[in-house]
């Protein structure tokens, strides 16, 4: 082990003083502006058209209703993980330190995102909504709650709402997860949720 | 075997390569459509291009903010100068946890430095999770393309591999069927690894985490079920700022597939409780680069293969004859810079119609870099390393920049104006005794909608 150690240390020095070897001289780092950017949209309706776009369904509805309307969408889920006190449907109790491995079987799981973006239709969700990092990916089908208040204009936007957090592990999820590794075939449901569902409170 | 014999092999089965060629092009489409919806999107790519170039310039700061940045959050760095320390550090770890399975999901970097090889010659099992990956595994071959990894592969070939290594039925190539049974099959991986490596996208200097972009939620399913994660990326993955992403995320998807950003964007900052997470940071090669002025911005590349899609001569000749881990006008400019000798014939595999430095989201100039490169051949290559032929053509177009090359304003524009011989010239194994491709082929959208109905 000190053999590698010693290597590992000799690596960065040597990348190191290669790099202030070559790189050329101090290029500025742009400043951004943000304005090039701007659209007179209805982030609203481009959030959802995007979410169409990338795969997901979309729905607009009352929080009192979360349970009635789910029951509707998956009349056979059984087993549901839900991280959300919006919904009591969750039937597999859990903490944070549930081993993710137990979510194998998991036929739908319920979290809230924080914000959602409407040039791509992508929703942040990060663990503090999801509790256990893999619950949103092994899923089957997936449902995110997100606030219509909480969506921005597009990606640089989206990076200054969450640059306050308590970094640890999040995702920008945009559709369910899909390939079209064979013949460019688009097929959904690839490792990841078969189906996103975004109910828009 | 130089690129020009590859391209031949690649040619023998037309039908193949008149499919190869317009599906890429079709991906090129989607980058166009989806390009010009975006608001301020040439702005978008100048700061796509300054913020790289701001990041080669300090490199060395941003790495060592970086390393503090991720230590402090608890994860482990390692540098390596080459591919054998890169492998040997990757080792080291599974030793240390006694590690058998492993699942691993895209990433270029490991494909460079041989890592499968390396690990399953010790007795690791080492699966390759992005379903185009695993396809080429399973058949034993290199990725042909940088995001469509088996894009070189038809429907019926992938059934056959799968009935032989997954034992699935017969179905004449359906893709959904395909796809569900390696979901089965990859999901009992994922379940029983006990190491997931991954490459990365981005890696933020002020934050010190990485970002890995995938559709398939292959990464997220290794790394948040196994104990260790390793991320392996090159020195060029560092961006300044976190906020940088919106620049980059906004560019690479679009870029890629003409989808508005891939289905997951994972930041992973620190390791979950219990576990443990190791990021590799590896040179091999890419120092050397950065001192050599003329094709430094090659550094710059965020790997979206926009320049492949839109090749005309990778379109025809395929990810495998140019025989390096990045092919295309990118590994172009890339490869002679690891081995002159070796990959001398790659930069002449272009017509130097610029369409890959038109759509490339960092503004890399490839058709410029390509040229230069073919003057440093030339002047330290003896014959016959460099074949005549190949040099013949390059001679024509060299001789008249203005009229071919450098006018090009784009691939059709080009392809439009260029001068039959050049593209499909007797000497020239791309296009042997074949017509120009379509510029815009109506049927290809056509067939292709019909064909996803059809399954
Ligand atoms: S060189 Fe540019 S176009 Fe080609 S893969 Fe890299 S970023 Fe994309």
């Amino acid at each position: 082990m000190n053999g590698t150690k010693k290597e590992i240390k000799m690596g960065r020095e040597a990348i190191l003083q290669s790099i202030k070897k070559n790189k050329p001289e101090a290029l500025p780092m742009p400043i951004i502006d943000e304005s090039a950017f701007y659209e007179d949209i209805d982030l609203l309706n481009a959030f959802k058209s995007n979410i169409a776009l990338v795969g997901g369904t979309i729905k607009e509805i009352d929080v009192a209703q979360i349970d009635n309307e789910l029951k509707t969408i998956y009349p056979k889920a059984n087993h549901i993980v839900s991280a959300t006190s919006k919904s009591t449907l969750g039937t597999i109790p859990f903490s944070k330190e549930t081993d993710p491995h137990l979510f194998k079987d998991i036929d739908l799981a319920i979290v809230e995102g924080e914000i959602g973006v409407s040039e791509n239709g992508a929703v942040w969700v990060s663990n503090t909504n999801s509790l256990v990092r893999a619950l949103p990916f092994i899923t089957n089908d997936l449902v995110i709650i997100l606030n219509k208040s909480k969506i921005c204009i597009h990606m640089l936007h989206a990076y200054d709402l969450i640059k306050d957090r308590d970094r640890d592990f999040g995702v920008f999820i945009s559709g369910p997860s899909k390939t079209a590794d064979i013949e460019q075939c688009l097929v959904v449901g690839a490792h990841g949720a078969m189906s996103l569902t975004v109910l828009l409170i | 075997m130089n690129h020009a014999k590859k391209a031949e092999i690649f040619n023998k089965d037309e039908a193949k390569v008149n499919w190869h060629d317009k599906a890429l092009w079709y991906v090129r489409e989607k980058r166009d459509n989806s390009a010009h919806k975006v608001q301020g999107w040439e702005y978008l790519r100048e700061l796509g291009s300054a913020i790289k170039a701001n990041v080669l310039s300090n490199l060395d700061e941003y790495l060592i903010q970086f390393e503090t940045n991720a230590q402090k959050n608890g994860i482990k760095v390692h540098w390596a100068s080459n591919a054998e320390e890169h492998n040997n550090i990757i080792n080291s770890i599974l030793e240390k946890h006694n590690a058998k399975k492993v699942v691993k999901s895209k990433s270029m970097l490991t494909e460079e430095c041989h890592l499968n090889p390396f690990l399953e010659k010790k007795g690791i099992e080492v699966i390759d999770t992005d379903l185009g990956e695993r396809i080429v595994q399973l058949a034993k071959e290199p990725p042909s393309h940088i995001v469509l990894p088996a894009i070189h592969k038809k429907k019926e070939e992938v059934d056959v591999l799968f009935q032989e290594h997954l034992g699935t039925k017969p179905s004449q190539g359906n893709p959904e069927y395909l796809v569900s049974e390696a979901r089965k099959h990859l999901r009992n991986k994922f379940l029983n690894a006990d190491v997931a490596i991954t490459g990365v996208n981005f890696a933020p200097a002020d934050t010190g985490g990485v970002v890995v972009c995938t559709n398939e939620g292959n990464a997220d399913m290794g790394v948040h079920l196994a104990k260790v994660h390793i991320a392996c990326m090159g020195i060029e993955k560092i961006i300044p700022k976190e906020k940088h992403l919106g620049v980059f995320l906004r560019l690479l998807a679009r870029s890629a597939t003409g989808q508005p950003i891939t289905t997951y964007s994972s930041h992973f900052n620190k390791p979950d409780e219990g576990k443990e997470m190791h990021i590799v940071i590896v040179d091999n090669g890419r120092t050397e680069q950065l001192g050599r002025e003329d094709f430094r911005a090659s550094l710059h590349c965020i790997r979206c293969g926009a320049c492949m899609n839109t090749c005309p001569i990778y379109r025809r000749s395929g990810g495998h004859s140019y025989d390096y881990a990045i092919p295309g006008p990118i590994g172009s400019i890339l490869s002679p810079g690891k081995d002159l000798k070796k990959h001398s014939s790659l930069p002449f595999a272009s017509t130097l119609c610029g369409s890959c430095s038109n759509v490339c989201p960092v503004k890399i100039n490839i058709h410029e870099q390509l040229y230069k490169w073919r003057q440093v051949i030339v002047k330290e290559q003896k014959q016959p390393i460099v074949k005549k032929s190949v040099l013949k053509i390059a001679g024509v177009v060299l001789s008249k920049p203005k009229l071919y090359g450098f006018a090009g304003k784009s691939a059709r524009f080009v392809l439009k104006h260029a001068p039959r011989f050049m593209i499909y010239n007797k000497l020239n194994a791309w296009g042997k005794a074949r017509d120009l491709p379509e510029v815009k082929n109506e049927n290809f959208d056509e067939w292709y909608k019909k064909r996803n109905k059809n399954g």
